[in-house]
C-alpha cells in the first residue's frame, strides 16, 4: 500500500551532512518502493521554492528565518499555514520528521497531529542529561514526542537515550540503522565490473615489516570528535612504529592544535593534512590508507566507520555511544577514550595487519551485506504500516503486548491533551495551551483558507510493475512531464 | 497486618502469571486502578514473551546482522543495562558541612561588626580612634601570626626543594606568579605566600638582610604608604557624596554590603588568591559612601582604614587560618559570632551590658541552629539527586600531559 510521505527537517541539501544524506537516500529508496515522497525544508541561500531531485523527489524550500547554523527560529505556530497548504496540496498521509534539534521537524509533527496525520520521528543524535542546554532540548523533545505515532532511532544506544529523554514507551521506538551506499565506497583494488573477482578474492597479502602503513583519520576537527586524543596519540604512534604515516582530513577549530603538534614534533614528512574534504572525495582519501582511526567522544551511529570498513580499512575506534553496535569484531579494534589505550589499540591493529591476520579485502562485500538503504527503506515501510494500522497491532507491537497499544493513536483533541498534560507540572499545562492554540489556528485556517481552494498537485508519473517494484515510465514520457511542469511553473510566475 | 497479604498476593501473581500471562493477577486488583492493572498485566506478558523469544535466540545489541526480532523489540535483559544513576555521589556529613558553613557565618559576622562600629561612631558612642587602633592592633597580631606561618612554610619548602633541586633547579613560573600578586596594593601588607620559590619577589639577592626580613620591610613600607595615602585622601572622601541625601546613602550602602556578602569568594582553596574583586570593591564603596555622613576628617580616615582591614585583609587571614588550624577557625568563628550578636543587640536596643549578654546568648543559639538546620536540609535534599549517566554521554578523554 503506497503512502504519501513528507520528510520534514531543517537539514537537507545543499547543506552537507549525515542527516541530509539519510533523508535523501531513504526518500529515493521509498520512491523506488512505490511511495510518493516529498521533502520539506527551509530556504537556503540562493535556493527557495520547489525543486525536483533524481527519481522525482520533490523538495519544498520554505522561506523561513534562520538564526544559527541553518536552524530556523522556533516560533511554534508560524510554520502552520504554509505547512497545511503543502500537506493538502500533496495529499500527505504520513509526516516523517528528522533530527531532534530541527525546529521545522518539531513544528511539523505538532501541526500534523492537529491536522489528523500520522507522524514518525527519526532521532539521529545523542544528548546528555546534565547541562542546561540538554535539559531544555529534552523538554522540547518531550513536547513533540508525547504525541507522535512512532519513533525511529539509528542505534540501540540512541533508542535508550531517546526513551529516557522523552519518556517514551520502548515498544514505540524502532531501531533502524543508517546505511552506506557501498558502491560509492569501494576499495582501490576492487573491480565491480569483473564479477568473478568480486566473489573470489585472492589470498591475503600480508604487509611486510618495511611496508608503509597509512592511518587515515577523517573528521570535522571539533572537540567532541576527539581531536585532542588524536593529537596526543599521533606522536606516540609514530615514535613507536617507524614505517607508519598519517593522513588527516577535515577542518575545524582544532586544526590549529593539530598543526602545532606537527610543528612541535617535526612530523611534517609523516603526517599529511588535507584540510576540508567533500563527501564525494572521502572515498578517494580513505582508499589511500590501511587503518582508519576514529577517536570520537560521542557518536549515535558512526556512519564514517562503516564507510571506512566498506573501503577495506581496518577500523580503530573508541567505544562510545552506538559505535560498538555497528561493526563486527573482526573489522574493528576498540579502545577506551584514553590516550594510552588508543596508542595501544593502534599498535595492535598495525601488528595484525603486518601479520596478515585481517582480511581487509573481504570487508567491502561483508559491509554490503550488512547495510543497504533498500533494507532501511523496507524496515521504515514496516513502521509506516504499523502506524497507519495496515499491520495489525498484534504483529507490529509483538504478540499480545498490543493490548496497551491501540494500533492507531487517537486524534481526538482531548486524548492529545491528556498526553501533553503528563509532561510536567508546569510544562504539561503550557504544552496543552500550545496544542489548543494550534487547534484553534487550524479551525481558523479551515474557515479562511478552505481546502476546496487549494489545488491538488499532480504526482510524478510512474508505472507500477510486478513485485511492487516501480519504474518510471519511458524516458520520452518523463521528459514530457518535466516540460509540462516547467510550463506550468512558467505560467505560474507570469 | 499489611505485609503478609501482599506477600501472598505476590506469590499468587507469580503463579498465575506462570499459568496464564493474559489474566490479571490478584496483585492488580489490590492496586485497584485499571491503568496499573493493565500495566502490570502487560509487563508480565512482556516477560512471558521475552522468555518465549529467548528460545528463538538471544537478542544482541548489535546492528550489523539481522536478528529474528522486530525493529521495535525491547529486550528486558539488555535494555538500559549500562545506565548508571548517581555514580559519583558523595554523601555529605553533618559536621563537615557545619565546619564549611563557618566560612559564611564568619563573613556575615564581620560585616555585622563593621555596621555596628559605624553606627557607634556615627552616634558618637565610641571614638573612631579607639576603633581603628584596636583593629590595627588586631591586624598587627594577625600579621605576626601570618609571618610565623610563612617562615614555617619557607623552611618546609627549602627542605623539599633541596631534595628536588637536582631535577629542577629553576622554576620561572613561580616568579611570574609572585610578581603578579605583589603588584596588588591591598595584598601588600600581608604578602601572599609564594609556594616553594627560593627567591620571593621584591627581594634583592645581594642585600645584607635575609630575604624574610627584606619582605617584612617591604610589607611595612606598603602599609605606611597606604596609611599616608588614606590620610591624604580623607578630606576628599569626606566630601565626595556629601550632597547626596542620607536616605539614598543608607539604601546604597545596604545594597553594596549585600553585594559584598553575595559575591564573596567562599571557596575553600587554601591559596592566598584575593577574594572576588566585585565583593571587595562594593564593600569599600559602601564604606566610602558611609564616610560622608561622619563629622570630621579623622572619623573618615578611621572608618576607611577600618573597612580596608575588615574587608581587604581579614578575609585573607581567615582563609589562611582555616587551612592551618581547625580549632583556631572554630575559636575565631565563636568569637566573631558572639561579638557580632552582642554588638547588634546593643546597637538595636541602645546599649547596656544586659542587652549585650542577651544578644550573645540569643545570637549564638540562633546562629548555631540556623547552621544546623541548613546543613541538615542540604543532606535531606540529596535524596532528590538523580543524575543519569550512560553510553550516550560524551566520553571524557584522558590525556597524559607531557611537557618537553
Amino acid at each position: 500500500m503506497p503512502y504519501n510521505i513528507a520528510m520534514v527537517s531543517d537539514n537537507f541539501y545543499p547543506q552537507p551532512g549525515g542527516v541530509e544524506s539519510h533523508i535523501y537516500q531513504l526518500s529515493s529508496k521509498l520512491i523506488n518502493r512505490g511511495h510518493k515522497v516529498i521533502v520539506i525544508t527551509h530556504a537556503f541561500k540562493g535556493r527557495k521554492g520547489v525543486r525536483y531531485l533524481t527519481n522525482g523527489l520533490k523538495v519544498y524550500y520554505v522561506p523561513f528565518w534562520t538564526v544559527y547554523r541553518e536552524t530556523t527560529f522556533p516560533t511554534v505556530f508560524s510554520f502552520f499555514p504554509i505547512f497545511r497548504n503543502i500537506v493538502i496540496r500533496e495529499q500527505i498521509e504520513i509526516v516523517h520528521g528528522h533530527a531532534s534539534l530541527s525546529n521545522l521537524c518539531n513544528e511539523a509533527i505538532l501541526h500534523a497531529r492537529t491536522m489528523g496525520l500520522y507522524t514518525v520521528f527519526t532521532d539521529h543524535s545523542l544528548f546528555g542529561f546534565a547541562d542546561a542546554g540538554s535539559i531544555l532540548t529534552n523538554k522540547l523533545l518531550k513536547f513533540t514526542l508525547s504525541d507522535v505515532d512512532h519513533v525511529i532511532c539509528v542505534s540501540h544506544t540512541c533508542k535508550e537515550n531517546c526513551v529516557l529523554r522523552a519518556s517514551l514507551d520502548p515498544l514505540m521506538v524502532s531501531v533502524i540503522p543508517n546505511a552506506v551506499v557501498a558502491e560509492n565506497f569501494r576499495p582501490l583494488s576492487h573491480h565491480s565490473s569483473d564479477p568473478r573477482r568480486n566473489n573470489v578474492p585472492g589470498p591475503p597479502q600480508p604487509l611486510g615489516p618495511d611496508d608503509t602503513i597509512t592511518i587515515v583519520a577523517i573528521m570535522r576537527l571539533f572537540y567532541n570528535k576527539g581531536v585532542d586524543l588524536l593529537i596526543a596519540a599521533i606522536p606516540r604512534v609514530l615514535a613507536s612504529h617507524p614505517n607508519v604515516r598519517f593522513i588527516v582530513a577535515g577542518t575545524g577549530p582544532k586544526a590549529i592544535d593539530l598543526e602545532q603538534m606537527i610543528e612541535t614534533n617535526v612530523l611534517q614528512d609523516r603526517i599529511l593534512l588535507l584540510g576540508a574534504v567533500r563527501h564525494e572525495e572521502v572515498r578517494d582519501v580513505m582508499v589511500q590508507g590501511h587503518i582508519f582511526l576514529n577517536p570520537s567522544l560521542t557518536e549515535a551511529f558512526g556512519t564514517v566507520i562503516v564507510e571506512a570498513a566498506s573501503c577495506g580499512l581496518y577500523v580503530v575506534c573508541t567505544r562510545v555511544g552506538g559505535v560498538p553496535e555497528v561493526l563486527p569484531n573482526h573489522m574493528t579494534e576498540f579502545a577506551a577514550p584514553e590516550e594510552d589505550d588508543i596508542v595501544a589499540a593502534t599498535g595492535r591493529a598495525i601488528a595484525k595487519l603486518r601479520e596478515g591476520k585481517v582480511r581487509t579485502d573481504l570487508f567491502h562485500g561483508q559491509v554490503k551485506q550488512m547495510y543497504s538503504w533498500t533494507d532501511v527503506a523496507g524496515r521504515t515501510e514496516r513502521v509506516y504500516d504499523g502506524v497507519v494500522g495496515a499491520v495489525g497491532s498484534e504483529d507490529f507491537y509483538g504478540g499480545d503486548a498490543a493490548h496497551g497499544h491501540p494500533g492507531v493513536r487517537s486524534f481526538a483533541l482531548i486524548d492529545r491533551l491528556k498526553r501533553y498534560y503528563g509532561c510536567g507540572i508546569w510544562a504539561g499545562k503550557l504544552f496543552c495551551l500550545c496544542a489548543v492554540v494550534d487547534y484553534l489556528l487550524f479551525i481558523i485556517l479551515e474557515i479562511f483558507a478552505p481546502r476546496s481552494r487549494i489545488d491538488i498537485c499532480r504526482n510524478w508519473p510512474k508505472k507500477v510493475l510486478g513485485r511492487g517494484e516501480v519504474k518510471t515510465t519511458d524516458m520520452a514520457e518523463e521528459a514530457e512531464a518535466i516540460l509540462r511542469k516547467r510550463d506550468m511553473r512558467r505560467r505560474g510566475s507570469e | 497486618m499489611p505485609t503478609s497479604p501482599t506477600r501472598v498476593d505476590a506469590h499468587a501473581a507469580a503463579s498465575s502469571s506462570a499459568l496464564d500471562p493474559n489474566l490479571l493477577a490478584p496483585r492488580d486488583a489490590l492496586y485497584g486502578s485499571a491503568v496499573s492493572a493493565a500495566w502490570g498485566a502487560r509487563k508480565r506478558r512482556e516477560r512471558a514473551r521475552s522468555s518465549d523469544r529467548r528460545r528463538k535466540g538471544q537478542f544482541k545489541k548489535l546492528l550489523w546482522f539481522k536478528q529474528p526480532f522486530p525493529d521495535n523489540y525491547t529486550d528486558e535483559r539488555t535494555f538500559l543495562d549500562h545506565l548508571q544513576r548517581n555514580p559519583r555521589l558523595q554523601p555529605y556529613e553533618f559536621w563537615s558541612l557545619m565546619t564549611d558553613a563557618t566560612v559564611i557565618v564568619q563573613h556575615v559576622a564581620s560585616v555585622a561588626i563593621f555596621c555596628c562600629c559605624f553606627v557607634a561612631i556615627y552616634l558618637e558612642r565610641v571614638s573612631p580612634i579607639s576603633v581603628v587602633s584596636w583593629a590595627s592592633f588586631g591586624t598587627f597580631l594577625a600579621w605576626v601570626l601570618w609571618d610565623y606561618w610563612m617562615v614555617q612554610e619557607e623552611a618546609r619548602a627549602t627542605s623539599s626543594l633541596t631534595g628536588k633541586s637536582q631535577e629542577k633547579p629553576k622554576q620561572p613560573n613561580d616568579n611570574i606568579a609572585g610578581s603578579d600578586e605583589a603588584e596588588d596594593p591591598s595584598a601588600g601588607k600581608e604578602q601572599p605566600t609564594i609556594g616553594n620559590s627560593p627567591y620571593p619577589p621584591n627581594v634583592d639577592p645581594v642585600s645584607s638582610l635575609s630575604p624574610r626580613n627584606q619582605q617584612r620591610l617591604a610589607t611595612a613600607r606598603s602599609a605606611l604608604l597606604i596609611y599616608a595615602a588614606l590620610l591624604g585622601l580623607s578630606p576628599i572622601l569626606k566630601s565626595l557624596t556629601k550632597s547626596t541625601t542620607s536616605d539614598s546613602i543608607w539604601a546604597m550602602s545596604s545594597w553594596l554590603l549585600f553585594t559584598n556578602v553575595a559575591f564573596f569568594d567562599y571557596g575553600s582553596g587554601s591559596g592566598a588568591h584575593l577574594p572576588a574583586s566585585i565583593s571587595t570593591n562594593s564593600a569599600l564603596m559602601a564604606s566610602t559612601v558611609l564616610a560622608s555622613r561622619l563629622p570630621s576628617t579623622t572619623h573618615v580616615f578611621s572608618l576607611t582604614l577600618f573597612s580596608i582591614e575588615v574587608f581587604g585583609l581579614f578575609p585573607l587571614f581567615r582563609r589562611q587560618l582555616r587551612a592551618k588550624s581547625r580549632n583556631g577557625n572554630i575559636a575565631l568563628t565563636v568569637a566573631l559570632v558572639t561579638t557580632a550578636a552582642g554588638a547588634v543587640f546593643a546597637t538595636l536596643t541602645g546599649g547596656g551590658r544586659g542587652a549585650w549578654i542577651a544578644g550573645v546568648i540569643l545570637g549564638s543559639i540562633v546562629t548555631f541552629f540556623a547552621m544546623g538546620i541548613c546543613s541538615w536540609w542540604l543532606i535531606g535534599l540529596q535524596k532528590y539527586k538523580n543524575e543519569i549517566y550512560g553510553p550516550w554521554d560524551p566520553a571524557r578523554p584522558i590525556i597524559r600531559r607531557h611537557w618537553d
